[in-house]
């Protein structure tokens, strides 16, 4: 471990950062907040539109 | 024998004249000298014998300077050395010529040294007394002195091009030897076969900045070009030590895992069946029932589950904070495709939403699926506080880099002194230690 004092500490500081994340449970993720949003949505969910809708659909396969 | 009685007031040099010339030749190494070249006419003279006969004149042009000056004295291990002769030897291999240059080191009491030099890399030599083993190394001829195994580098025929000083055997300009290396980094053992005679010898690399200091020379010393032979490989050691710090890392990471699995609340908040009536491009958008999501900012994992088969839902999803109205838009596409060559995507799929805010939450949940999809039951479950382990695969794959960084830096060394070699081995790699 003494020989390679570099590697020991860039492997700490990853371990660190992964802790982070793990910790403070960050994603990859792709989502969108959007912070106002009416309460009608619930009776009305037709009225909210996606961020992800209107996307072209995969439709391929093997 | 302590330096000190042979400091450099004591030593004194015999003065002569050259006989072909008349310039003065000064003798340093007493009665050990055979042959002393005049400073002036460069003609090799029998110093055998007061007369100094000449044995060989200098028909050449150049005149070749030594980077350490006749004269100088150095300390090694202590003992204070003079240099007493120099001399330059050439190979001519094929279309190819190189050369380098030999030093000879007297001390009285301590005997000789030799101080080699090739392209700025310099080694302290002296004669062995003793006659080496044969060995074998890795499938490769070896010789093996004090326990210590050489592997065969190279042979060769070298001549003597030029000679200056004093030496204590009978030099001639254009005199051969069959040279033959054996390394073990930082020694190198040598045979030198002439006539018959064969001499071992052994070298111990030293940087040049180490032979400046050694002789405190002024200036810097010749910069070294490439990798030679016996020269330590700043790698030694740590491709072994950097994989060992790999391992030990990666049993940290490890119990970093365990820990945040054991760590992590990974409760399942909402779990619920739906069906996907077939006919429709798009079926009308709809809201599950609030679930709590309790703690701080934690993460969540939206997943679905669905029954298709050689077909695709997908699914836009709205976590909306029944409260706050906070909304966290994302969609997921489930596909799953086989046919006899396997198969390809999956009938499940899950997002994880980071730093998600206590409180009540619902799902809006639009699904779409091919008009010609027949009715597919599918299933939405969140969960709260999930670990993700990529982090962790991500982690380990970049803990890889440092040793294999290392590794490959050693290969490229060790490939660059073995290029040299006639003994070559095919992949031009070497090892660790």
């Amino acid at each position: 471990m003494i020989n390679n004092p570099l590697f020991l500490l860039y492997g700490i500081l990853l371990l660190g950062a992964t802790g982070y994340l793990e910790y403070t449970g960050q994603s990859f993720s792709r989502v969108n907040q959007q912070r106002v949003l009416p309460k009608s949505i619930r009776d009305n969910p037709g009225a909210y539109r996606s961020t992800y809708g209107g996307y072209s659909r995969y439709i391929g396969g093997k | 024998m302590s330096s000190s009685l042979v400091s450099p007031q004591l030593v004194k040099a015999k003065s002569l004249s050259c006989p072909n010339c008349g310039a003065p030749v000064e003798l340093r190494g007493f009665a050990h000298t055979l042959t002393a070249v005049c400073p002036n006419c460069l003609g090799v003279l029998d110093a055998s014998s007061p007369e100094l006969q000449v044995l060989q004149t200098f028909q050449g042009k150049q005149r070749v300077q030594p980077k350490i000056p006749l004269g100088s004295r150095g300390t090694f291990d202590g003992t204070v050395y003079e240099v007493i002769g120099f001399q330059q030897r050439s190979v001519q291999s094929g279309g190819d010529f190189f050369s380098w240059d030999e030093y000879l080191l007297f001390n009285p009491y301590q005997g000789f040294r030799y101080l080699t030099e090739y392209q700025g890399h310099w080694n302290v030599v002296r004669v062995l007394s003793r006659l080496p083993e044969p060995a074998m190394a890795r499938m490769r001829q070896a010789c093996r002195v004090d326990g210590r195994t050489f592997a065969a580098f190279d042979s060769m025929t070298a001549a003597t091009s030029y000679v200056i000083g004093e030496f204590p055997w009978q030099v001639r300009r254009g005199e051969e030897a069959v040279c033959r290396d054996f390394i073990s980094p930082p020694y190198m053992l040598s045979s030198e076969t002439t006539g018959g005679e064969v001499t071992w010898s052994m070298g111990e690399y030293w940087p040049g900045r180490k032979i400046w200091q050694a002789f405190r020379l002024p200036g810097a010393p010749p910069y070294a070009q490439g990798v030679f032979a016996n020269q330590p490989s700043p790698y030694a050691g740590k491709v072994g030590s950097a994989w060992r710090t790999w391992l030990w890392l990666n049993v940290a990471l490890f119990a970093l895992m365990i820990v945040f699995t054991f760590m992590k609340g990974n409760h399942e908040v909402f779990r619920q069946d739906y069906v996907y009536l077939s006919g429709k491009s798009n079926e009308a958008a709809f809201v599950t029932p609030s679930f709590q999501l309790a703690g701080g900012d934690k993460n969540v994992e939206v997943g679905a589950n669905a029954s298709i088969d050689n077909d695709w839902i997908y699914l836009n999803f709205a976590l909306i904070n029944d409260e706050t109205g906070q909304t966290f838009d994302f969609a997921r596409e489930v596909s799953y495709y086989h046919d006899s060559d396997g198969s390809e995507g999956s009938r499940n799929n899950s997002v994880v939403i980071p730093s998600v805010p206590a409180g009540r939450y619902y799902l809006r949940i639009e699904p779409e699926m091919s008009p010609t999809s027949p009715s597919t039951r599918y299933e939405i479950w969140v969960r709260r506080d999930v670990p993700i382990y990529s982090y962790f695969w991500i982690a380990a794959g970049l803990l890889l880099i440092p040793p294999i960084v290392v590794m490959i830096r050693s290969t490229k060394f060790e490939g660059l002194r073995w290029r040299e070699s006639d003994y070559a081995p095919a992949s031009s790699g070497g090892g660790d230690d």
